[in-house]
């Protein structure tokens, strides 16, 4: 009987990814740092840290379905960081100006690594490695290489100093009493606005029919350039918007913000339960994923680790997740 | 008209080859000296910032015209840049070199190529070059143990957020400070490393948040990281807990004192100006001396509107 629902709650992904959270939220309870684990504010800073790799995470999860890969949107964070310091900070722009135009930007990017891997078939791998350098390069450009801060160059060498955009203030916020961070309340919105596209729409349905077998999808009438192209575009809408709240949350543009995020948010992706081949995973899982990674990420951090430590455990975890993933679908 | 353009040529090549000979030139001929800066990457703006003084100073003299080429954190490719550089034959190299080790033999080859080569920041191995110019993070990051100990009368809880100790800055900015607070009863309940970014700055300081109630200040290894932390205590409402970074750039760490978010930092100088100060000297013919040691300032709430204060 007990051994029975284990065994039915290991058979499908999310049973398996919901064990590795519990393990690791066990593993937190165990090393709570003096009781630090069980305050609130651990937890409300876990989800805020977490919330810029899940935006990546969600628009990962669409293109890892579809078969394909992003690996574009740590340096999209970084574009979208710098064009909305830009506009905000230096050009004084409203935010209903500052936030279309940098979801545009993201969503642009993303059109043109979709457009370049589904009409001129480049491998994903490539044509997304080509925006990663790209748009790096766009985002040190635009920036002029040095962080755009409320310290604003005059003509003459010197600095004045402006105020914090209200916008930035406004994502950088709490809500419920202080309790819950803006940030990761975008995030959510993320989330259910990636899960509607991935379970409740027919584009999400494409998706998973060309992961599975795009020769066969294409032969069953599914559009399958314009899903693809879709796909990596809500992948840079996804980049920008964790780009906006990381400009947000730092106060400035880093053209150096974002490095190696992509990673991290495959990862969160992989744990999760989303298989790199495609055609198989959710939204759901995602999530999970990023609630894994981002407790372990806290957890040692709260032990305060040093950080050889931390690079060896996250590399054993990650592998073990995945194992664990592989071992339950065969 | 053939015998005109005859009689250039040749004045040309007389030039040229006056200007090969000539060391030091005669103080009558209006040369132009030619500067090749390789930076090993300018991908931090404290690099940028090293480029910037450099440009800024040899701006004050027309007859020096400098080359920069960013190396873009790849030892090879700044390998190659040297070489350039010295089959361009340029008058002077001034390089900031990513690591020792792969680097000194072609700074060596370009020494002894009789193109003087200043060395900034990152020293090389050996002694063919003409002149190091750098600052020590071991006392910067003493200056700030001791600048610490004193604001807090001896006594109190200190996170430090370090930058990577498996850097030598980051190794000697650490070491540096604990010589500072040693023999003080200061104790450092919390360290991390945030990697120099702001962001896991931000991530480190809510975890000693969480896990202490009383902090008296925080010493980050850099100024983003320092900003991280403000940002960090800010959002969770604690108030009353000090703020110190290092590098002090113009843009960075000066603006946060200005604006009251930090409460100290200290410049690790780029060095910049006085490359082009030695470079000038080495033109004049004048000797210069092998190593030059950088000064630091402090920069706080009482100092900062006065350009900061030398630091012994």
């Amino acid at each position: 009987m007990k051994f029975s629902f284990w065994k039915s709650a290991l058979a499908s992904p999310a049973g398996r990814a919901f064990l590795a959270l519990l393990l690791v939220l066990i593993a937190g309870a165990i090393f709570n740092a003096n009781g630090a684990f069980f305050k609130i504010g651990t937890h409300r800073d876990t989800l805020r840290q977490a919330s810029v790799y899940g935006m990546l995470a969600c628009g990962i999860t669409l293109v890892i379905v579809s078969g394909g890969i992003d690996l574009a949107v740590g340096s999209l964070v970084a574009l979208a960081a710098v064009c909305a310091a830009k506009m905000a900070i230096h050009w004084n722009w409203p935010w209903w100006e500052v936030v279309p135009a940098c979801l545009a930007v993201g969503t642009l990017c993303g059109t043109v690594s979709g457009w370049v891997t589904a009409s001129l078939r480049v491998q994903p791998f490539i044509a997304t490695l080509s925006m990663m350098v790209l748009a790096r390069g766009l985002a040190k450009y635009a920036s002029g290489g040095m962080k755009v801060s409320t310290a604003v160059q005059n003509s003459d060498g010197t600095y004045h100093y402006v105020e914090v955009p209200a916008l930035f203030r406004a994502i950088d916020h709490r809500v419920l009493g202080g309790n819950l961070s803006v940030v990761t309340v975008i995030f959510l919105f993320c989330v259910a606005l990636a899960w509607l596209a991935l379970s409740r729409h027919r584009w999400g349905r494409y998706l998973y029919a060309i992961g599975g077998n795009e020769e066969a999808a294409r032969l069953s009438g599914v559009p399958v350039v314009a899903a693809k192209i879709c796909a990596y575009a809500a992948s840079g809408l996804f980049a920008a918007v964790a780009g906006l709240c990381q400009a947000a949350q730092e106060q400035q543009g880093d053209p150096e913000a974002g490095s190696g995020y992509e990673l991290t948010a495959i990862a969160m992706v992989v744990i999760g339960g989303t298989s790199l081949m495609g055609g198989r995973g959710g939204i759901g899982l995602t999530l999970l994923g990023v609630l894994t990674i981002g407790y372990l990420d806290k957890i040692l951090s709260i032990n305060a680790v040093p950080e050889a430590g931390r690079l060896v455990l996250t590399g054993i975890i990650i592998v073990a997740a995945v194992l664990t993933q592989r071992r339950g679908r065969t | 008209m053939r015998a005109k353009f005859i009689s250039i040529l040749a004045s040309v090549a007389l030039l040229a080859g006056g200007c090969g000979k000539s060391n030091p030139p005669a103080p009558t001929q209006a040369r132009v000296y030619t500067i090749g800066m390789s930076q090993c990457n300018l991908g931090e703006p404290w690099r940028v910032q090293m480029n910037e003084d450099i440009r800024a100073a040899a701006a004050q003299h027309p007859e020096l015209k400098v080359v920069f080429n960013d190396a873009q954190n790849d030892t090879l490719k700044q390998r190659a840049q040297v070489e350039e550089f010295v089959s361009s034959k340029v008058d002077l190299l001034i390089i900031s070199p990513k690591e020792a080790q792969p680097l000194t033999e072609p700074v060596a080859r370009a020494f002894e190529a009789g193109i003087p080569v200043i060395v900034l920041d990152r020293a090389l191995l050996g002694d063919k070059f003409t002149c190091f110019i750098g600052a020590d993070n071991k006392k910067i990051g003493r200056a700030a143990g001791q600048w610490i100990a004193k604001k807090l009368g001896g006594k109190g809880k200190v996170v430090e957020l370090k930058g990577l100790m498996t850097s030598i800055p980051g190794q000697d900015r650490h070491t540096g400070f604990r010589e500072g607070i040693a023999g003080t009863d200061i104790e450092v309940i919390f360290e991390a490393d945030m990697k120099w970014l702001e962001p896991d700055a931000r991530k480190e300081m809510e975890s000693a948040l969480s896990r202490f109630d009383h902090i008296d200040l925080v010493y980050a290894h850099n100024d983003p990281g320092a900003h991280g932390a403000y940002l960090a205590a800010k959002a969770a409402g604690r108030d009353g807990i000090l703020f110190v970074g290092i590098d002090a750039l113009p843009q960075e760490g000066i603006a946060y004192v200005k604006q009251r978010i930090l409460d100290a930092t200290f410049r690790y100088p780029t060095g910049g100006a006085e490359a082009i100060d030695t470079a000038l000297k080495i033109f004049k013919g004048e000797t210069v001396p092998k190593q030059i040691v950088l000064g630091t300032r402090s920069f706080d709430k009482s100092s900062v509107a006065a350009g900061g204060e030398p630091l012994p």
